[in-house]
């Protein structure tokens, strides 16, 4: 029995954690190919479109990696102890299943609206699919960069020497 | 029951004790010491590149089991119990206090001197950012002069720092960058830094943090460390003011009683636990606390409060550079004598505020893939500089830590319950102290073409301290300005919980200060071997 088989059998189980850890675990399963028409529409251009398949598959790597339960920072000032729910993996595959296609900025505006997504979250937290690849890409480094065209590298280890200076700019992009 | 002898028993495993340790091991080389603290240790420098992606990626956190969930304080102000404490996730912020600090009463009227000078102070400071390795610039004031040069160079300005000082001294406060014990060089056997943007999960070891020390003396076997071993009372002798006992339980081994025992005890339990601990020691001779005949034991917790301000500034500001490095200026550090009392510092930060990646247009629109990257860029034109100030504020006597009877952890102890309360004439000057403010807000922000586009004010008092207040008059404070208990001779206390006032900046070089300090006292009570 290969991984996927293993895992497919495992989602299949009629046990609700086994099935979120199984649907964690093989995402996006089928969905590959939408979630990759998905990213092509919500992520900019600029990226081409090896470079959104690049991001779209970083972020199903991140879901997969994903801890339910893990905790969180306890805060500074005003704490609270608190941990990561559920992974959100399920509902992207209901999400995934229900929504229109052929997928357009049109169906997508329609499936944030429906979900009542409001703005980027944070971190990503299940209320659509679309509005959490877009919070990964958009709350990262490498998005930061491509604003600004240039190469801060936000959250990379960089060393002191030339901070002074601006960052480069981003190749093949004037500053 | 377990019994543990040593010479010096330390409660609590924090900045104040590690530095505590390391210096009475060099003053008395041989004194046995036992350091008990009720964390954990967390000594994985080698996971802390991965601790730090999982925190920036998925917002885990960082300091993975830093913390007890049955031990918590109402009030306060983290929930970090670990070998380390609070200082293992600090910014590094090294900012010193200064005279008037320490003379508010001669010079202001106000609070109360603390019972030792500035100068002797000063020196103190000097050996704290040594063993911390801390670099700076001095101040332009000649009122924060040195003794001694910072032990490693300042951390270069970014880019970004370099057009907010040049936007900020148009308006003719001068800033320059805050100290920080951050090695901008390799120093004491940790890394230079690196830029990892991420300083309360430093990756790298170049910010200091209290688990280096510990694992420095541990390696040279000149201390003991019992973690994960909760303090819950000091014993005293039958017939002597004298500690003789802490009695502990180890959380792993819950069944099991721990007895320490000790000629000289230290309270290095910052300023939440220390006081806590001598509350919670109550006995027939002493039934409000221990080191508590005063009744000022939990009294006068300080902190200092802060208001912040987002401007908008004419600058290239590229987010992301070195967040967590700032400008400060000492500029209102002084307040003049002849005018009403307004004393706070003054921080500047690169910030995105008002430029993040946003979903909806200011119609509500679906912004989507190049719509939301060219609303991201036309918003990202002109930059944001973060303010803040600490404001030098004063704890009335009622401003409180007390044993809530309603919480109690899973050995039936109370837990502590903090309720700030400020001094009369502390809330007397607010309104006058905020358009003070409000004012050097809008004097920066004009300066140099700027607006302001959002002003909060702080809901808690930052770096509090306190509750066992240093004086020279046993009836009015709890310790002297070596933290020695006026009740007990062999019961010090040190650090944080000392501090009459808390001051208009970051208060952990200063609480390490008057921690080593003590040590110099501490060591005198055993002879040289």
């Amino acid at each position: 029995m290969t991984r996927r088989n293993l895992l497919q059998w495992l989602a299949a189980l009629p046990i609700p954690a086994l099935q979120v850890w199984a649907q964690t675990a093989m995402f996006p399963g089928e969905h590959g190919p939408l979630l990759s028409e998905i990213g092509a529409v919500v992520l900019p251009r600029e990226l081409g479109r090896a470079g959104t398949d690049r991001v779209v598959e970083q972020f199903e790597r991140h879901v997969r990696e994903y801890r339910p339960g893990a905790d969180t920072d306890h805060g500074y000032g005003v704490t609270r102890l608190r941990v990561k729910p559920a992974s959100p993996a399920p509902a992207y595959l209901r999400q995934l299943a229900s929504i229109k296609t052929p997928i357009s900025a049109e169906t997508i505006a329609a499936a944030l609206d429906a979900a009542g997504v409001k703005e980027l979250p944070r971190f990503a937290e299940g209320k659509h699919v679309a509005a959490d690849l877009m919070a990964f890409y958009f709350h990262g480094s490498e998005a930061n960069d491509l604003c600004y065209r240039a190469a801060i590298g936000r959250d990379q280890c960089r060393g002191l020497e030339g901070s002074d200076h601006p960052p480069a700019s981003l190749k093949g992009m004037s500053g | 029951m377990t019994r543990h002898q040593s010479d010096v028993c330390v409660v609590g495993g924090g900045i104040s004790a590690a530095l505590l340790a390391q210096k009475l091991t060099e003053l008395r080389p041989g004194l046995s010491i036992v350091v008990i603290e009720a964390g954990r240790r967390l000594f994985d420098l080698e996971n802390r590149m991965e601790y730090r992606r999982r925190s920036t990626e998925y917002g885990e956190n960082a300091w993975p089991g830093d913390y007890i969930p049955d031990q918590a304080a109402q009030g306060g102000i983290s929930r970090t119990m670990a070998v380390g404490g609070q200082a293992l996730h600090w910014g590094g912020t090294c900012n010193r206090f200064s005279e008037e600090d320490t003379r508010l009463k001669s010079m202001f009227g106000l609070a109360m001197d603390w019972p030792l000078e500035w100068n002797e102070l000063e020196r103190y400071c000097c050996e704290a950012e040594r063993r911390l390795g801390v670099s700076g610039e001095p101040s332009p004031f000649a009122e924060d002069r040195r003794s001694e040069p910072y032990p490693m160079k300042e951390m270069v300005l970014s880019h970004n720092l370099l057009e907010l000082q040049r936007w900020a001294n148009q308006s003719g406060i001068p800033f320059q960058g805050i100290p920080q014990a951050k090695n901008t060089e390799p120093y004491d056997g940790r890394a230079q830094c690196i830029r990892c943007n991420t300083c309360l999960i430093c990756p790298t070891g170049a910010r200091y943090s209290p688990d280096f020390t510990f694992q420095q003396l541990l390696a040279a076997k000149k201390i003991q460390l019992h973690d994960q071993t909760l303090v819950r009372r000091l014993v005293m002798h039958d017939t002597k003011n004298i500690i003789v006992a802490a009695q502990a339980v180890n959380r792993q081994k819950p069944d099991e009683s721990i007895e320490y025992r000790a000629p000289v005890f230290v309270l290095a339990s910052g300023y939440t636990w220390s006081p806590h601990l001598l509350l919670l020691s109550r006995n027939a001779r002493f039934p409000d606390g221990l080191a508590n005949r005063s009744g000022l034991v939990g009294r006068y917790m300080a902190g200092h409060a802060f208001i912040s301000a987002f401007i908008e500034v004419d600058a290239k500001i590229y987010p992301g550079m070195n967040e967590t490095h700032s400008l400060i200026s000492r500029q209102f550090f002084r307040s003049p004598q002849d005018k009403p009392f307004v004393r706070h510092d003054l921080r500047v930060w690169e910030s995105n505020y008002g430029r993040e990646p946003r979903l909806r247009d200011a119609t509500g629109k679906v912004l989507l893939g190049d719509d939301l990257l060219a609303d991201w860029r036309r918003r990202a034109q002109r930059g944001t500089a973060r303010v803040r100030a600490y404001m030098d504020v004063h704890p009335d006597r009622d401003s409180s830590l007390t044993l809530d009877e309603s919480a109690k952890n899973k050995w039936g102890d109370p837990l502590p319950k903090i309720e700030h309360r400020l001094a009369a004439d502390t809330l007397a000057r607010q309104s006058r102290v905020r358009e003070h403010m409000l004012g050097v807000f809008q004097r920066l922000a004009k300066a140099g073409d700027g607006k302001i586009l959002n002003i909060s004010d702080g809901d808690y008092l930052d770096h509090p301290a306190g509750g066992c207040r240093m004086g020279a008059e046993p009836s009015t404070s709890v310790c002297d300005s070596y933290g020695h208990t006026h009740d007990h001779e062999n019961l010090f206390v040190v650090g944080a919980p000392t501090l009459p006032t808390a001051g208009c900046t970051n208060g952990t070089l200063t609480f390490v200060a008057l921690t080593l300090r003590s040590a110099s006292r501490i060591a005198g009570q055993f002879p040289r071997s």
